[in-house]
């Protein structure tokens, strides 16, 4: 007899929020769990690197990982991982894009682990026993999982919501697998799926969420948030700005927007206005437009290592 | 040996009503302004995408110029005061980036304004030679909105 599939879940440079994520599967989770055997998955699992070692090449049916590349130990399981497994799937933003992690890419290595183990608070030793202080093998930055192993699909979001993740098993467990390289979201925007009406008005002030309490039926975008609704994925069921919240882009761009910044600056660009065009108002559209704090941090929120991606070196 | 002077390397998108008449008036002209510039016209400012003049920098130019109407002249009305508003929002990220935001300029030429347009030209070049190469690695990590090919395959 055969027997069921086998699969590991594995993190890497993530918060846990990936892994937790399943939970919210609810019921069918259960059912998932039947017709899996989980052979790895360390929030779960009490297994080790020599366990993987010593599972025969291809012998998993799939792995999912979560995290960004950030350590050489990261690099190295994923190796292994890749090697034991008939399928790679890249799960959550960090694995997908170099995730919210991916903006220490920002500065320099050498400045990150100042940050965190030079002047920081990070590390004491434990009652009675002795600080273990060297710092990991970080590499030089942050890197989606592409940029080291063959990913075959993208279960994408900062956690995937449970319906994305839904699809990836209904596709695992039919056999029904999609082409390589597929994305388990919408190619579509997601104001396609955002019940907000939006009007492309003319924005003359950028606010950020705690300084609105927004219009319930009006587009986040026209109220002035930086929403990244036009330039990302659907898929979500725009769960956030239904709850007040602008788009954050954690499911990535769609491909038609390529850099989802870049494409974010040209639409922004477009509708910022100060009162009549010209050079009278100039000064004024450079205020409102110097209104969206940290564009960085805000359009590549979860992408960096996958776009503009420049970092200061040394 | 004196060492081999910085060329900068400009990729310079050009409206084609006017700077870019204006930098052909500065050749017929034959008016002396630095070659480091590779100009591609188009059909105005306000076409000039933010993901062009990345790609310019990753492509390797160290500097990239770009000439629309003068405010009040745009062909197209408005495109001009697009472009002034994508490139100020630009110029802010590039910061971020810790790519020197001088290193992209928007300039007002007209199509009578080969002399402007050979100065700018001559100030551009000084001013990247000042900066000096771009030393930021620029490329980005492949493009990762579908799973990119691997460097080593697993
Ligand atoms: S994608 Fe989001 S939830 Fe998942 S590991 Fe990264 S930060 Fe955490
Ligand atoms: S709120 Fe955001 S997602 Fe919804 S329509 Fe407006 S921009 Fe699009
Ligand atoms: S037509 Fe020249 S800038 Fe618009």
């Amino acid at each position: 007899m055969v027997g069921k599939p086998k699969i590991a879940v594995y993190w890497t440079g993530g918060c846990g929020g990936c892994d937790v994520s399943f939970l919210e599967l609810g019921a069918p989770l259960l059912d998932v769990l039947a017709k899996v055997e989980i052979a790895f998955w360390p929030a779960l699992v009490d297994a080790k690197r020599a366990d993987v070692e010593a599972f025969a090449p291809r012998s998993l049916a799939a792995t999912l990982i979560n995290g960004t590349l950030r350590t050489e130990e990261n690099v190295e399981m994923v190796h292994l991982l890749r090697e034991k497994s008939q399928l790679v799937v890249a799960f959550g933003a960090c694995a997908h894009l170099g995730g919210v992690p991916g903006l220490a890419n920002l500065v320099s290595r050498e400045e990150t682990l100042r940050r965190v183990y030079g002047d920081g608070f990070a590390i004491a030793p434990p009652p009675g026993g002795e600080a273990d202080d060297a710092p990991p093998n970080l590499l030089p930055q942050a890197q989606p999982l592409s940029t080291e192993v063959t990913v075959d699909y993208v279960v994408p979001g900062c956690p995937p919501p449970p319906a994305l993740i839904g699809l990836l098993f209904d596709a695992l467990l039919s056999g029904d697998l999609p082409p390589a390289g597929h994305v388990f979201a919408h190619d579509k925007a997601l104001c396609e799926e955002c019940p907000r009406t939006r009007e492309d008005r003319v924005l003359t002030k950028i606010v950020r969420p705690h300084e609105l309490v927004p219009d319930p039926e009006a587009c986040l975008l026209d109220q002035g948030m930086i929403c990244l609704g036009p330039v990302t994925r659907g898929g979500c069921g725009a769960a956030c700005p239904k709850a007040g919240m602008p788009c954050t882009g954690c499911l990535g761009p769609t491909p038609h927007a390529g850099d989802p910044g870049l494409a974010m600056i040209s639409a922004l660009a477009s509708l910022v206005r100060a009162g009549d065009e010209g050079e009278a108002s100039f000064a004024g559209e450079d205020a409102v437009l110097d209104s969206l704090v940290d564009p960085v941090g805000t359009l590549y929120k979860y992408s960096l290592p996958s776009y503009v991606a420049k970092r200061r070196s040394g | 040996m004196a060492e081999a002077q910085f060329e900068p390397r400009i990729v310079a998108f050009l409206c084609r009503w006017c700077a870019g008449a204006g930098a052909d008036l500065a050749g017929t002209s034959r008016l002396r302004y630095p070659p480091n510039a590779v100009a591609i016209r188009v059909n105005c400012s306000g076409r000039v995408e933010p993901q062009w003049v990345m790609e310019a920098f990753r492509s390797g130019a160290d500097g990239v110029f770009i000439g629309g109407c003068h405010p009040g002249d745009c062909h197209y009305v408005s495109g001009n005061y697009k472009a002034r508003r994508r490139v100020h929002l630009l110029k802010r990220m590039l910061s971020e980036l810790g790519i020197e935001p001088e290193r992209v300029r928007l300039e007002w030429v007209s199509a009578t304004e080969g002399a402007k347009f050979a100065r700018l030209m001559h100030e551009f070049v000084e001013e990247l030679r000042a900066l000096g190469p771009r030393t930021d690695p620029g490329e980005a990590a492949p493009s990762a909105a579908l799973p990119a090919p691997s460097r080593r395959k697993g």
